[in-house]
Formats: structure tokens, C-alpha cells, sequence
């Protein structure tokens, strides 16, 4: 009875215990590399910061040149109402060929040509065009440029026709019209650096947690200290799951910093749902997206290799995952392989905590697919580095 | 009054030319000094050598030298240039070749044998005609034209090394600087690269400046500095050199050692054990006082079979460096840990091990057998498969046939038990270099399972035997390569293993460091009875070992202790005389034209073996005087490992090959 | 300059990338590949926005009305609820973007020509998302409106249609998009994908190029040699600039004849600050790689240069002029942006010489400054 009942706990203090120090030493090594921890440090705090502040994807402040064929109080009136946010008003033209140069130069992106006899067509209650000609080399830009553009005509329009036939004498008329309300969920001024900075943790939070494990394991072959760990008792799991937990405790650290240094303070974030819940979920994403990076280490030889494999298998998470552009408008091959990426369940998860304020009732799934998908790699990565060591 | 270079060169109408200059040289990385204040010329035509262990300045001179490292204070003139800026090193750069330290690490592992060539031959503008012809002759030399078309990376580290000497001398420059070229190649291949580079050497009338680590190539030197911690300790030809320090070898057997071994070390600082014999350095020339003294300090103790020889220059620099160290760390408490375990039981059995990679065979039915309280040295050259059959009795590489048994343990079956209980030291010393030795002791110690007390137990044991107090908390990078080869051992044996294996553990250590660490080694071996399983390219190491075996192509050629290989190719071949001539490499060719093949050039001397002494002695030395070679002396000597180790090595390579004919007609 | 060796520097670099078969691969691979991937697959516009509605009339009206959005590209129907908690938790779990809840008597008020409030809900997360979909719920009310008025008026004031169209808009605007008529963002995507393209692969083959030779030590075959640091220089960078060139060829091709993106400018100004790109690119490697010892710094460094800024600073996801003004700084910081205006121009602008010279003497510029600080820093005899 004591000798079975003794043995199992001794295995499994022995396990643990290995883990611990192997884990140690790779928080302990990482904290001898003074640059990569100076870099790790301005990645969380002053890089978010740049990006948060810097970065708006909504049009702002377009370029706007006019070319005022009328000179009239309806002209004016309405050139008046482009304004900024998103439009600045940037001159006028004397004509319509300086105009369109200006836009070919890309010094503006915007021309309003107004025709003479303008004032005198609404008086005279004849219908009359304005002309926008838009640059869209930039096409969501230029969209999104013309659908402003078309709403503040369309606003100017539509009081015209309100004061003329309330201005028929016929008295309160009432018009029959549907009337847009909004009401926005989550993030109610539509605050851009929320969204910007908190992609900007997930992008640095991918990129590190990929590349530190994979950098320290393919290190460990060049330099043959893997050899002196294959004669110990020490099992290829050990060797990798240590090099995933002190690079998910480094990287949850660094999380914390962003949070409390430039999320919460400088940008406001709120922290709707759980944030014991996000850094559980943070270190759940680590993991798994270390043990791609485990993988793409198993399949190289050296640093070299290891850059291009990770060129390669970043790149389309960052640009497709739904952090940069939005997920729902991606064709569907990409949604279908984009289902291999940690990241685009991430990315809803780190939403729904930070702004929407839910909590595992709701997002389970993507948890769900995260385990999966991190066991998966984890397990793909042991088979391959214990293959290669034979 | 001289001996053949210097009377070479002095026929030279340069006599005493200067090539390089260096005067008060001094180089520092950030705050650590290098090199401090190092003076030397290396004159016109002769091969001068650097000696040191890692970490002792060779490089750094060397890399000046070649202009291709700033330095701090100082004048280097090389062909009367004053090489202090980029542009006075362009000067003098086409007249020089260099080749930087590691074995092959400055070609092109992809690129072909030719292709790297060609490159080396075309940055240097070597016109193609003249590439062609200087090419076909450097290959055939080398015996690498067969293997023209091969990729780099695919070559054996001799081979390497030799094309490494091809690409650096391609352009035919006036002073070749060499920086460790033999440094990890096993015997045969160093004595082919040393003959090959001397016939260069003579032919061309280049200059050499070689830097090496390995004390017994000193010999090979015209003139030479040894360099210890930056400073210059002693230069001047060999002979010169070995008067700095009087003395003689007393090599006896004794018994009981270690208590022998505890007498003498009380009035004589450099006492070695090898194997069975006793090695002592005393500070008389006078040879039978040096008898006299070893007989005094032994008191009641008899020893046998005494013979007192000239000190070997490897002995004259431990001696230097023993001087210069004021306070001799003194190897004394290893101290004693648990009970000792059975001495007599078998540690390593190797049945008939096999294993192939695709359709190489590697290693091919080895079979051997190693007790507790042995040290077994396999001995071998680059790729003859001794890290294979290591990999596999550790049980990370499994056998394709044959069965193992370490440890008591099988390695089919029970390689978890075997890791447990094996310690294990590589070549690269695999420490965390960006930990502390501390943190990288208890990281082994945590791997192994020990728990807190045992740890502190053993950490303490680890810092007493390898002698590393003061240096527990600094980082494994900045210390001296010899602590750092002891803290390796000390992770190795962190869990008090029965078996221990070494590969290459001392490449790179200076002398008293690796004396130091096999006094360690015969310690455990002897009073804690661990089995140690040793590979190495140094054959004075091999000394060292209870039993050899001597691996080739994947299998073992020859087994015994060292004293029975020996005399067993003393039985094969003859007895050993040695040769002294002012032109060896052409009265190398006339003797072996005389029937005398098993002849080989060792440094400026020939060792040739001779069944009948006094018939093939007057045979030899007609066929020299007929060619006009002046032989200075003729003399018997004990047979080393590394004339057992070449003698067998060359008998096989030129069976190998259809056209040579056997070396040893016996 | 001494033409033989460089010659035999650059036959031997480019024999030596040609052997190493996975670095090959990935650096003809990798451009390629990701102009196609992200060609396709980089959508910008705001299109399928998942969206449920609650329909509390449950009219004809109504269901017109939500038809519109069901009907249309830029949304994409999920469900009907009928409880508005429902919505809470669809909006939570990100299965829709957008909820419309029509109210009770819609279609009573509206043919009694009184107003009606729809009220739409947004999910903030993404504020450009949530902007360019109330902007599209507005175009769909404005245009519903339009008609109703419309018919309003000639039922109740006896209008023909057409008359009645006349007076309920009297001012429209007449949108002309230029250099890319039908506003497809594949135009506006696959140009800036060539800036990206050559920006993230070629800085690192460079980059871990040098470094590997001066972790290995072979570099000290350059250092012993006469060859001079312009014979070093040029000739490593040949293969590289090499393959880059290609590439720019195969990209080329690949947005004119896959993705049909039309050429309008000028060849010649096209290669030429490709050229120069190029240069840059390969020069950003090259001081790297002179400025760190180790293959894993050059990896770090090479790959974070290479995504954030040409990611967010260049003009290819967020034009520069809607950056901050600090932003804008650090855009032009960077050769990308240049680079980025130039094909950008060239494509789908049809511009020349005339009215890019100022993008190509920047990138000339960068190109000059760069190659000079990597003579500079590269020296012959090291300290270390």
C-alpha cells in the first residue's frame, strides 16, 4: 500500500519539478538579454501608444477642393456644410482641369464642381446636379467619401423640399419619411483608438508569442544544449511546454504593463467583463500561438529558416484575422482558412472582455476552438521534435 | 651549434629578414584586456608558432596582424608596414592569406570544393590559367581532386581542414597566418596538413605564422611564443624554450597510487598519473638526481621500472604556467560522497551495436565492455563513429542491431533508467552560457530531481571538486574555458551518476587545466568507482586510460591498454628510432623509397620503425647521405599513442586504397 | 572598383542562395504568394455585415422595407427575433454587427405621411465598421423616403410620377470616381501589395545574408582580401537586388494579367522607382545586419520593421493623410509611402515623370543615404 501510494505523487513531484526549473530558466536566460526586453518593453507601452493615437482607418479630414461655378447664397450654403471631421475644405479652383490635376498629384482627394446658374435653378425649381469627382485609389476611402458626400446633398435636398412644400402654404404638411436612429453598442463615440490600440496589443502579443518560443528552441539546437537535455530524464514535452509557459508569463507581464500604462490610463479602454478572465484567455492564446510557432521551429534548421517559415504564417494572421480589416467582408475561402488562425478567435474574445463586457457563457466556442487548435500545434510540434531527434 | 631551419634560412641571402614586427601590443574588448604588451618578429621563411590555450590572445594578434582587427597600443609592421589603418592593411593584404579560427567555418558550406577554390582564387585576381594548374597541384596534394565536385558541408573535418589550407594559400601569399588549423581534427589528419603546409612552405619560400592548442605540435615549430593570459611567457626555438626551464620526467609505476601520488605532490608540483605509470617533472636536468629525489619523496613506497627522459615542451609550459600562478589551486579535497559502490560489476556491456543511417553504416558491430571504477578512452578520427555509439548506450539514438547494457540497465528497454543514472559532458560543454554557474547547477540538479537539501548537499561537493568558489554567481560566458570545462563536469555529475561519458571534453583548455581535470576524473574513477566512457583527439590524454579501443570507419581496429597497443605494434612493426635531418620532407620520400614504410614526419624530425635495428638504421642512412641529406641524430624511442594511433590508422587507409601498397611489409 | 571581384563576390553569393533550397523558395515564393492571398483576400470594403432584425409591425410594409437590406450586398440576413434581449446577446457573442427594429404601426404612419423612427444597432467595436454601416442604412432610408414621397405626392396631390420625382429631389450629386471607375479595391489593394511584397521578404534575405557571414566567420575572407568594401558591398547586394528585380516583374505581371489592374502610367517610371525600392529595401537589411552580431537580433528587428510600419505607415491600409500629424512623421520616415504613391500613381493614375518626380527623388534619397551609412558602417578591420 505505501509503496504504490508513495510512488505515483514521487513521479509526479519529479514531473513538476523538472517543468519548474526548466521554466525557470528560460524566464532566467530572458532576463540576461537586456535589448530584447528594452524592445519587448517599448512593443507593449510606447509602440501602442503611436499606433492608438496615430492610427484612424475612418475617413478624416478628406481633402476637398471646389470649383464654385455660381458664387450664389445656395452655393455657399452648401460648400458650407462639408465640413470636418470628415471633410476639409482645401481651397478653390478656377476651373475644373487644375482641380483634377491636384487630385492626380494626390494632393487632394476630393473635387465639388458646382455648376453656374445654380442658385437660380433651385429657385427656379429646376432640378440641378453637382458634380464630386472623387480619387479612389484608395477605393473604401473614396467610398466611404462619396456616401458622406451623397448624405450631406441628399440632407441639403431634402430641406429644400420640406421648406417648399411647407412653404406652399399648405400649412404643417407632414411628409411621410423614415428617420434613421442609431444607437451604438460597446463603444458609444465610436472612439477609434480603443479599437486601434487594443489590435495593436493583439498584433504585438502575436508576434512575440510566436517568436520567442521559436527563436529559443531553434537556439537551443544551435547552440547543443538540447543534446545535454535528451540525456537527462527530461522528456521532449518538458522541454517545449517550459519554453511555452515562461514565454506566456512574460508575455502576460507585458500585457498588464500595456494595460496599466497606456489602455486604461491615456486612452481610457474600459475594462467591461472579467479582466482575471482576459489574462486567463490572454494566456490561453499564447500557448497556443507558441505552439505554432514550436512547430515552425521543429521544421527548421536554423534562424534564417525560421524568419521566412514565420514571414509566412504571420503575415496572413495579422492582415486576415479580422484586426485590420473587418472579418465578415473577407471572401469565404479566406474565412474558411483563416478558421486555422488563433488570432480570429482572439480577436472576438479580447472584444467581447474588454468592451462588450461578456464572459465565457458567450464566447465558449472560441475558447473552445483556441484549446483545439493550440493542442492540436502543441502536438503536431512534439511529434516532429521528438522525430527529429532520433 | 643550430638545427636545419635556422641553417635553412641562413643560406638565404635574407638571413633574418623581418616579415612582421608586432612591439608592445596591446588589444582590449571594452574593459577586459586580451592581449598586454606582446613583442615578437617572425622572420623570413620559417614557420613560427603561437601557442596558447582559449582565451590567451593568439587570436586577437593574429587578426591584427592580418588587418583585420583595430588595436589599442602598439606597433604591428608587416613587410615593413606599419599597419594602423584600413588603408595601410590594404597594402599588405595581398601578400598575406589568412584563415580565421574553426574548423571550416570561413568556406561556403554549399558551394563545391572547386567552386569555394575558385572563389578564393578570383577575390584574389589569380589569373585563371595559373588557377587551373595551381589548383590541379594543390588537390592531388591533398587528395581532394576525387572529390572536386563535392559540396563543402559534406566533407570529413580533415578534409575541411585541408581545403581551408587550399583556399588561404590559393593566391601564393608571402606570409600565411594560420589560426588553429588543427584544432578538433584527429592525428592522421594533423600530420597530413602539417606535411603538406611544410612542402608548401619550402617550395614557395612562404612565411607561416600558426597559432595552436595543442602542446605537442610546439615541436613542429621553427621558433614559437607561448602565450598565457595576453602576455608572452616564453618564445625562441624549441630549444631555447625547453632551457628556460631545467628539469627532467621521472616515469615510474608505484603501488598503492594514490598514496604515492599524496607523498610526491608534497615537493613536486607537476605529478601526473597515466594509467598505471606515474609521471613527474623535477627541477633537475641532472638525471640521476632527479632518480634520487623521486626515490627520497617516496619514501617507504618502491617504484619500478624507472626511466627518466627529456621534459616534453607540454611539461616546460605547465611548469611556466605554474610559476606565473602565484598560488597553485590545490586539487586536493575531492571531497568524498556516498558510500562507494561496487568496483567490480560491469558498467557499459556493447554487444555487437550496428546502426546505419539510410545506407551509411556508422557504426558496425561494436562490441565492448567497460567496469565501475574504469576509464575507457574510443579513440578515432573525425566521423569514424564514436559520438554514434556514445548517442546510442545513452539511449537517445536507438541501435539498429546489437544490444546494450549501461548501467545496469538495458538500452532497448530501459533508456529512462539509464538517463537517470549517466551523466553525460559534450565537446561544446553545452552550459547555459547566459546563466550563472550557480543557476546552471541547480538547473541540473532540479532536472535530476534532487530535492533542496540534497541539492545544497551536492552543489557544495560540485564547488569543492572543480574548484569554483568565487565564481558561483558569475555568468558561465565570462569564465576561463578550463572552469568552465570543471562546472560542465560538475552538472554531469550532479545526481552522483555510475556512468559517465565524455566527449571531447578538454578541446580548447589549457594544459594545467585539462591536468587538473584528469586528476578529477582518475579520482572518481578511482575512489568513488565511477565507469568513465572518454573520447579525444589529444593522443597524451589517451595516456590516461585504463583501456582504449581505436575505432575506423564504424568499426574497432584495435583495443587494449595503452601499454598493450603499443606493444603490440612494437611486435607488428618494429622498434621506434627517431630522426633527426636538415631537410625532412625530401628524406622522408627517400627513406620510404628505401623499403622503411611505416616512416612518418613528426614536426622537423622522422620517425621511422625498424624490425632490425641495426640492418634497417644503416639502410636508412645510406638512402639519406645518397641523397644528400645530413642526418644529425639517430635515436630510440618509446613508442607514443599517437604513433600507435597513426600506425594503424595509415595501415588501413592505404589498404583502403588499390594502388598503395602496405605500409609495414611485415 | 575592381570588376573581376566583384563579379566573383556576387557568382558566389548568388550560387550559395541558389543551393539553400527553402530560402530560394520563399524568396521567389513569398512575394507571389502573398500578392495573390492578400490580393483576394485583403477586403477592405464593409461588406456582408451580419445583421438580425425585429419586426414589430409585421406589415407589408415592413417586410419591403427589411427586404432591402436582405437583398442587398453590403448586408447579410441572420435571423428574425422577436425579443429584443435576443439581440443583447447576438450583439455579444459577435454573430451579428447590426440589429433594425422596425416599430409598431409603421406602415399605419407612413401611409398617413408621418414619419417614422427605425432604429438601428450598432456594434462599436470596430468604428469604421459601425460609421460605414450607418452610412449604409442611411442611403437605404434616404432613398426609401425619396419614394415615399414621391408617391405620397401623387396620391395626395394628383403628381404624375414624374413630376413628383422632379420636386422631391431638386439638388443631386453626380459622383465621378476617378483612376478606378468601378471602385474595386482589388485596384486599390493589389498596387500597394507590390510595395509590400518586396518590403517584407527582401530586408531579411539581406539582412541574415550578412550576418551569417559574420556569424560564421567566412566574413574575414572579405576582411583579409584586397577587395574593397564598394567590390564587398555591391557584389553581395547583386543577387538580392537580383531576385528583388525579378520579383518586381513577376508582381507586375501578376496585378496587370490576374487581378487585371490597369497599367496607365509609364513604365519606365514604374521600374525605375522600383529600382530604387529595391535599393532602399535591401539597404534597410544591409544596416541592420551591420548593426547587430546575431542572426536572431537581424530576425527580430528585419520582421518588426518589415510589419509594423509598412502595415500602418505606408498608405496601403490607412492613407496617410488621415494619420495623426506625429503619425504622418513617421510615415515619411520611411521609404514605403513614396514608393506606395508612385505604383499607386502609375497603375491607376496614369501619371509620369511630371508628376511623381518629388516620390522618386525621396526614394532616391533613401536609397543614397542608406547605401552610404552601410559603406560607412562597414569596415574592414573591425574592433571586434
Amino acid at each position: 500500500m505505501i509503496g504504490k501510494g508513495g510512488r505515483v505523487p514521487e513521479a509526479v513531484r519529479l514531473w513538476t519539478l523538472r517543468l519548474f526549473v526548466l521554466t525557470r530558466k528560460e524566464l532566467l536566460q530572458l532576463r540576461r538579454d537586456v535589448p530584447l526586453l528594452l524592445f519587448l518593453l517599448y512593443s507593449f507601452s510606447l509602440s501602442i501608444y503611436v499606433s492608438g493615437a496615430g492610427i484612424s482607418m475612418q475617413l478624416n479630414n478628406a481633402s476637398l477642393l471646389v470649383h464654385d461655378g455660381d458664387h450664389s447664397e445656395s452655393s455657399r450654403e452648401l460648400i458650407h456644410r462639408f465640413r470636418q471631421p470628415y471633410f476639409r475644405f482645401d481651397g478653390e479652383v478656377q476651373d475644373q482641369k487644375v482641380g483634377v490635376r491636384r487630385l492626380d498629384q494626390g494632393t487632394a482627394m476630393l473635387l465639388l464642381d458646382i455648376p453656374p446658374r445654380f442658385h437660380e435653378s433651385i429657385v427656379g425649381r429646376e432640378p440641378v446636379s453637382v458634380q464630386l469627382l472623387v480619387d479612389t485609389t484608395n477605393a473604401p476611402q473614396g467610398l466611404s467619401a462619396a456616401a458622406y458626400a451623397s448624405r450631406i446633398v441628399g440632407k441639403f435636398s431634402f430641406d429644400l423640399v420640406a421648406s417648399r412644400l411647407g412653404g406652399a402654404s399648405d400649412g404643417g404638411v407632414q411628409l411621410p419619411a423614415v428617420e434613421s436612429a442609431h444607437r451604438v453598442w460597446f463603444n458609444q463615440e465610436q472612439n477609434e483608438t480603443w479599437f486601434q490600440s487594443i489590435s495593436h496589443i493583439l498584433r504585438m502579443i502575436t508576434l512575440f508569442a510566436f517568436l520567442l518560443p521559436a527563436a529559443a528552441l531553434v537556439r537551443e539546437k544551435e547552440h547543443g544544449t538540447v543534446e545535454q537535455l535528451l540525456v537527462s530524464p527530461v522528456t521532449p514535452l518538458q522541454i517545449m511546454l517550459s519554453k511555452v509557459l515562461a514565454m506566456t508569463l512574460v508575455i502576460q507581464a507585458a500585457t498588464a504593463i500595456a494595460m496599466a500604462t497606456v489602455l486604461k490610463p491615456v486612452f481610457g479602454v474600459p475594462v467591461k467583463g472579467s479582466a482575471a478572465l482576459f489574462f486567463v484567455m490572454t494566456a490561453l492564446y499564447s500557448f497556443t500561438t507558441a505552439g505554432l510557432g514550436l512547430f515552425a521551429a521543429t521544421i527548421t534548421r536554423n534562424q534564417a529558416q525560421v524568419g521566412m517559415v514565420s514571414l509566412l504564417v504571420i503575415s496572413p494572421m495579422l492582415l486576415l484575422s479580422g484586426i485590420t480589416t473587418p472579418f465578415e467582408a473577407m471572401p469565404p475561402w479566406v474565412q474558411t482558412l483563416m478558421a486555422l488562425s488563433p488570432l480570429r478567435y482572439f480577436v472576438d474574445v479580447t472584444y467581447g472582455i474588454l468592451l462588450k463586457g461578456v464572459g465565457l457563457e458567450l464566447l465558449w466556442d472560441s475558447v473552445l476552438a483556441m484549446v483545439f487548435l493550440g493542442g492540436t500545434m502543441f502536438g503536431l510540434g512534439m511529434w516532429r521534435f521528438r522525430r527529429q531527434l532520433q | 651549434m643550430n638545427t636545419s631551419p635556422t641553417q635553412h634560412s641562413a643560406l638565404s641571402p635574407q638571413h633574418f629578414d623581418c616579415v612582421v614586427k608586432v612591439s608592445g601590443f596591446v588589444k582590449r574588448y571594452k574593459k577586459q584586456v586580451a592581449v598586454d604588451g606582446v613583442d615578437l618578429e617572425v622572420r623570413r621563411g620559417e614557420i613560427y608558432g603561437l601557442i596558447g590555450p582559449d582565451g590567451s590572445g593568439k587570436s586577437s594578434l593574429m587578426k591584427a596582424m592580418a588587418g583585420v582587427l583595430t588595436y589599442d597600443e602598439g606597433t604591428v609592421e608587416v613587410f615593413g608596414t606599419l599597419v594602423d589603418s584600413e588603408r595601410a592593411a590594404e597594402r599588405v593584404k595581398q601578400r598575406i592569406g589568412f584563415l580565421p579560427q574553426g574548423l571550416g567555418l570561413n568556406l561556403y558550406p554549399d558551394l563545391s570544393v572547386e567552386e569555394n577554390i575558385d572563389f578564393f582564387a578570383r577575390l584574389r585576381l589569380v589569373p585563371e590559367q595559373e588557377l587551373a594548374q595551381r589548383k590541379a597541384r594543390l588537390l592531388a596534394m591533398t587528395r581532394l581532386d576525387k572529390f572536386r565536385d563535392r559540396a563543402m558541408k559534406n566533407l570529413s573535418g580533415g578534409m575541411k581542414q585541408k581545403l581551408g589550407l587550399i583556399c588561404t594559400l590559393i593566391h601564393e601569399p608571402e606570409l600565411a597566418i594560420l589560426d588553429e588549423p588543427t584544432t578538433g581534427v584527429d592525428p592522421v589528419s594533423r600530420r597530413e596538413f602539417w606535411a603538406i603546409l611544410a612542402e608548401l612552405l619550402q617550395e614557395k619560400g612562404m612565411t607561416a605564422l600558426v597559432s595552436t592548442a595543442y602542446m605537442d605540435e610546439a615541436e613542429r615549430f621553427h621558433r614559437l611564443a607561448f602565450l598565457s593570459g595576453g602576455k608572452v611567457l616564453a618564445s625562441g626555438m624549441p630549444t631555447e624554450v625547453r632551457s628556460l626551464v631545467p628539469g627532467s620526467i621521472v616515469i615510474f609505476e608505484v603501488n598503492p597510487q594514490l598514496e604515492a601520488i599524496a607523498l610526491l605532490n608534497k615537493s613536486f608540483r607537476q605529478v601526473e598519473s597515466l594509467g598505471p605509470l606515474l609521471h613527474v617533472f623535477t627541477g633537475t636536468a641532472d638525471q640521476s638526481e632527479a632518480r634520487v629525489q623521486i626515490e627520497a619523496a617516496l619514501g617507504d613506497l618502491v617504484p619500478s621500472g624507472i626511466r627518466v627522459d627529456q621534459p616534453e615542451l607540454e611539461d616546460v609550459f605547465v611548469a611556466l604556467l605554474l610559476r606565473n600562478t602565484e598560488h597553485k589551486e590545490t586539487p586536493g579535497g575531492l571531497p568524498t560522497s556516498a558510500g562507494v559502490t561496487n568496483h567490480d560489476g560491469s558498467a557499459i556491456e556493447a554487444e555487437g551495436l550496428i546502426r546505419d543511417f539510410g545506407s551509411f553504416r556508422a557504426v558496425d558491430r561494436v562490441s565492448f565492455r567497460v567496469k565501475q571504477g574504469e576509464i575507457f578512452g574510443l579513440l578515432g578520427a573525425n566521423g569514424a563513429g564514436k559520438t554514434t555509439v556514445i548517442k546510442m548506450l545513452n539511449g537517445i539514438l536507438s541501435p539498429t542491431e546489437g544490444a546494450g547494457l549501461v548501467a545496469g540497465a538495458d538500452m532497448k528497454t530501459a533508456s529512462g533508467t539509464i538517463k537517470q543514472r549517466i551523466g553525460y559532458m559534450s565537446q561544446a560543454f553545452s552550459l547555459y552560457m547566459d546563466l550563472t554557474v550557480e543557476e546552471n547547477i541547480r538547473l541540473f540538479a532540479g532536472i535530476y530531481g534532487l530535492d533542496n537539501s540534497a541539492m545544497n548537499k551536492r552543489f557544495q561537493w560540485i564547488v569543492g571538486m572543480a574548484g569554483l568558489s568565487g565564481y558561483q554567481s558569475s555568468l558561465t560566458s565570462r569564465l576561463p574555458m578550463g572552469v568552465r570545462q570543471r562546472l560542465a563536469l560538475g552538472c554531469a555529475l550532479v545526481h552522483s551518476p555510475r556512468v559517465l561519458f565524455l566527449d571531447e571534453p578538454t578541446s580548447g583548455v589549457d594544459p594545467l587545466g585539462r591536468r587538473r581535470f584528469w586528476e578529477i576524473l582518475s579520482r572518481l574513477a578511482r575512489e568513488e568507482g565511477v565507469a568513465i566512457l572518454i573520447t579525444t583527439h589529444y593522443m597524451s590524454e589517451a595516456e590516461h586510460c585504463d583501456n582504449l579501443a581505436l575505432m575506423y570507419a564504424g568499426r574497432i581496429v584495435a583495443e587494449g591498454a595503452p601499454a598493450d597497443m603499443k606493444h603490440h605494434v612494437e611486435q607488428e612493426a618494429g622498434r621506434l628510432f627517431e630522426v633527426v635531418v636538415d631537410q625532412p620532407g625530401l628524406a622522408l620520400a627517400h627513406v620510404r623509397q628505401a623499403g622503411l614504410r611505416g616512416a612518418a614526419l613528426f614536426g622537423s624530425k622522422l620517425h621511422v620503425y625498424c624490425r632490425d635495428p641495426v640492418r634497417d638504421k644503416a639502410c636508412a642512412c645510406r638512402a639519406l647521405e645518397e641523397s644528400g641529406v645530413r642526418v644529425m641524430s639517430v635515436s630510440e624511442r618509446p613508442l607514443s599513442l599517437e604513433d600507435v594511433f597513426v600506425y594503424h590508422v595509415m595501415k588501413l587507409e592505404q589498404a583502403e586504397q588499390p594502388a598503395g601498397r602496405h605500409v609495414v611489409a611485415a | 572598383m575592381n570588376m573581376a571581384r566583384m563579379v566573383a563576390v556576387a557568382r558566389k553569393e548568388w550560387k550559395e542562395t541558389v543551393r539553400d533550397r527553402l530560402f530560394l523558395l520563399m524568396a521567389f515564393l513569398l512575394p507571389g504568394l502573398w500578392i495573390v492571398v492578400f490580393g483576394y483576400g485583403l477586403v477592405l470594403d464593409v461588406e456582408h455585415v451580419p445583421f438580425a432584425v425585429l419586426d414589430r409591425d409585421q406589415s407589408s410594409s415592413s417586410r419591403d422595407y427589411l427586404y432591402r437590406f436582405i437583398d442587398s450586398r453590403y448586408f447579410d440576413f441572420r435571423k428574425s427575433v422577436s425579443d429584443e434581449r435576443e439581440i443583447d446577446r447576438l450583439l455579444g457573442d459577435t454573430s451579428i454587427r447590426m440589429a433594425i427594429i422596425v416599430p409598431e404601426r409603421f406602415e399605419e404612419r407612413l401611409l398617413a405621411g408621418r414619419s417614422v423612427i427605425v432604429q438601428t444597432l450598432l456594434d462599436g467595436t470596430f468604428p469604421l465598421h459601425a460609421d460605414t454601416t450607418k452610412g449604409y442604412v442611411i442611403a437605404v432610408n434616404n432613398s426609401v423616403t425619396q419614394e415615399l414621397i414621391t408617391d405620397f405626392l401623387t396620391r395626395t396631390r394628383g403628381l404624375v410620377p414624374a413630376e413628383a420625382r422632379r420636386l422631391t429631389e431638386p439638388v443631386s450629386l453626380e459622383t465621378r470616381y476617378l483612376y478606378n471607375e468601378e471602385v474595386r479595391s482589388t485596384w486599390s489593394i493589389v498596387p500597394a501589395l507590390i510595395m509590400f511584397a518586396l518590403m517584407v521578404a527582401s530586408p531579411l534575405l539581406t539582412a541574415l545574408g550578412v550576418v551569417r557571414e559574420k556569424e560564421t566567420g567566412s566574413i574575414y575572407n572579405i576582411y583579409s582580401s584586397t577587395a574593397s568594401k564598394a567590390e564587398f558591398l555591391v557584389g553581395k547586394l547583386a543577387p538580392y537586388f537580383a531576385i528583388s528585380t525579378i520579383n518586381v516583374g513577376v508582381l507586375w505581371m501578376i496585378a496587370v494579367w490576374l487581378f487585371r489592374v490597369p497599367f496607365k502610367g509609364n513604365i519606365a517610371v514604374f521600374f525605375t522607382a522600383s529600382m530604387l525600392f529595391v535599393l532602399c529595401s535591401v539597404g534597410i537589411g544591409l544596416v541592420v545586419s551591420l548593426l547587430v552580431r546575431t542572426q536572431m537580433a537581424a530576425l527580430l528587428i528585419t520582421i518588426v520593421i518589415a510589419m509594423v510600419p509598412t502595415l500602418l505607415f505606408s498608405g496601403l491600409l490607412v492613407p496617410v493623410s488621415s494619420l495623426s500629424p506625429g503619425a504622418q512623421v513617421q510615415a515619411h520616415l520611411f521609404p514605403m509611402m513614396y514608393y506606395t504613391d508612385v505604383v499607386r500613381g502609375s497603375f491607376l493614375k496614369g501619371l509620369g515623370w511630371k508628376s511623381m518626380w518629388m516620390d522618386l527623388f525621396a526614394l532616391a534619397g533613401f536609397a543614397v543615404v542608406l547605401q552610404l551609412v552601410a559603406y560607412g558602417l562597414f569596415t574592414k578591420r573591425p574592433k571586434t
